[in-house]
């Protein structure tokens, strides 16, 4: 069963479109990373799938029923951009008012129990207005956590959060998603969607370019031997000769050999052309190399 | 994987929603400064005009002989002869108007909105939530302002005589114009939900019933007027009586049924945030 379904889906502001017929299937308990450049959509789709905003065209389903279904709409928690709390109260009485008008029984613990999911137990008392940006996010995911939602829609929750709370959000969000819950979450900062993402969607010009699971992910980026010299430019010459994949990592500079069947293989026809390796590593190139090949058509695999 | 396959929804009713939603905007208004600072603004008005004007050898004159005068007016002139026929209760509906759109504009101001649509809040559940909690406030208001009135009045030294029966219709009266205005409010701050200050510009001039004073110079003195907001809120004065009282009512729910109607389809069909 998917838990969000997205079919032809088209969203015009005045003569801008922002959607041209996105197609999007979210299963069941997993880590949805939605990925896309600023302005490609992301956040618009977020806010339809929220009810936030109004689809011009297309078909949006959650868990097999019209999303605008109250009774469906119990079960999500949002975070979009941030948390819409009232800056003079405090962090309890803000989740406390969200607590109740989601109708959630004993709110007391409910609230409590996800301010200690967020770490944010001790910080109750404050007002919110005083919290710092990083704080805020984690409010943002609590008040998304009440009432124990099926689905989370979080919109850039990383953003602002330092290496802890970064931390703090992957073991919560993992969690969430062993015990079923199925996350959708939007950001740009790839290398943590990296590690939690159990299925990716890579958005371009309001349209999916391209949905895998995190396996399909992993077989798509290829795995290369990274090596430095002396002279890389005479190095490169050299390897050409043999691989027929010989790059320079526009970053550090050092040679990639992507055909090599081994790592020794290389050291040993480079010392046989008198050439000394200094350093050498095999590798796999991640979710944020394959995004950027992919956003300038570069020959990923 | 208990709960993915677990997907069972409880029915999300009106009453669980509206319940929900009724409890969040009442905390709001007591627990913001907002409420009490108009509370104070409704009861500053009648002190004001009764303390400056009232008093033996005022350089204004007296505008008031009657401390009731400062509530109603004695007959439903819908054209107005002199200012002293405007300065009374109806006041507090334009005060009102600038609470609601504050009230309203820091639901958008805070997100607070996206909140709340994002789950299993309705439109309409907003609307009706919004109007009976405004207008609850006005009605406070309104009570702020009487007790105003009369703590002056007696400060002043001004005359109390009056026919018991037709005062209490008059309040009743505008007690039940506080839920039309509030609706008219409510509805004028969703059209103008994202322009802050248009929407207290626009709460104010309708607030003020200009247009219909306008239609007045018009029509004259027409009872006909009566259907609208601020016809009804002159036709509670101190020579009403239960008809009077059954009017106001009967044209606050109806206004606030059609305004309620309106707002709901206005953000149905328009995006929220």
């Amino acid at each position: 069963m998917n838990v969000i379904e997205i079919r032809n889906l088209t969203k015009n502001f005045g003569e801008k479109q922002a959607l041209a017929g996105l197609n999007m299937t979210v299963p069941v308990g997993s880590i949805y990373g939605f990925i896309g450049e600023n302005g490609s959509g992301k956040s618009t789709t977020e806010k339809i799938i929220c009810g936030l905003i109004h689809p011009t065209s297309g078909q949006v389903k959650l868990f097999d029923r019209d999303y605008k279904d109250a009774d469906v709409r119990a079960e999500v928690g949002v975070l979009i951009e941030s948390p819409g709390c009232f800056a003079n109260l405090t962090v309890w009485n803000n989740l406390m008012l969200q607590a109740t008008n989601l109708s959630i029984k004993n709110r007391e613990d409910e609230v409590r129990k996800v301010l200690t999911m967020v770490r944010m137990e001790g910080s109750a008392g404050n007002k919110y207005k005083n919290c710092s940006l990083g704080m805020k996010q984690r409010i943002g995911i609590a008040m998304a956590l009440l009432g124990n939602p099926k689905l989370l829609v979080l919109d850039e929750p990383i953003n602002g959060l330092d290496a802890d709370g970064m931390r703090i959000m992957r073991e919560i969000l993992t969690g969430l998603s062993k015990s079923g819950t199925t996350v959708l979450v939007s950001s740009h900062i790839l290398g943590e969607l990296e590690k939690i993402a159990t299925h990716y969607g890579i958005i371009r010009g309001g349209k999916m370019i391209v949905e895998m699971t995190a396996e399909q992910l992993e077989k798509s980026c290829p795995t290369f031997v990274a090596i430095q010299t002396k002279d890389n430019a005479k190095t490169k010459a050299v390897l050409s000769k043999k691989y027929s994949k010989v790059l320079i990592d526009e970053q550090d500079e050092s040679l990639r050999v992507y055909d090599a069947k081994t790592p020794q293989e290389v050291v040993e026809y480079l010392y046989q052309n008198n050439i000394i390796v200094n350093q050498l590593k095999t590798d796999k190139i991640g979710l944020e190399e394959y995004y950027i090949n992919l956003m300038s058509n570069k020959e990923v695999k | 994987m208990e709960k993915a396959n677990n997907l069972k929804f409880d029915a999300s009713t009106f009453v669980k929603r509206i319940k929900g939603m009724l409890s969040v905007d009442f905390y709001r208004l007591f627990h913001t400064p907002l409420f009490y600072i108009f509370i104070a603004i409704a009861a500053i008005i009648p002190a004001m005009i009764i303390g400056t004007t009232g008093m033996q050898g005022s350089e204004t004159g007296a505008l008031f002989t009657n401390v009731w005068q400062a509530i109603a007016v004695e007959k439903p002139l819908y054209v107005i002869e002199n200012i002293g026929q405007y300065a009374n209760m109806n006041m507090v509906f334009i005060f009102g108007g600038i609470m609601v759109s504050i009230f309203i504009g820091h639901d958008y101001k805070s997100g607070y909105v996206k909140q709340l649509f994002t789950t299993h809040s309705k439109k309409q559940d907003y609307i009706i939530s919004k109007t009976l909690v405004c207008a609850f406030a006005m009605a406070c208001m309104c009570l702020a302002y009487l007790l105003a009135t009369i703590l002056a009045g007696l400060f002043v030294g001004l005359s109390f005589s009056v026919n018991a029966g037709s005062l209490i219709c008059a309040l009743l009266g505008k007690l039940f114009m506080s839920l039309g205005w509030a609706s008219l409010y409510v509805f004028l701050n969703i059209i103008f939900r994202k322009r802050f200050w248009i929407s207290i510009a626009s709460s104010f001039f309708f607030g003020t019933g200009i247009l219909i004073i306008g239609a007045a110079a018009i029509l004259g003195n027409s009872a006909i007027l009566n259907i609208f907001l601020y016809g009804s809120s002159v036709y509670a004065c101190l020579s009403s009586n239960f008809v009077s009282v059954l009017v106001c009512l009967v044209v606050s729910v109806a206004w606030s049924v059609i305004y309620g109607f309106l707002g709901t389809y206005i953000l149905n069909k328009s995006d929220v945030y």
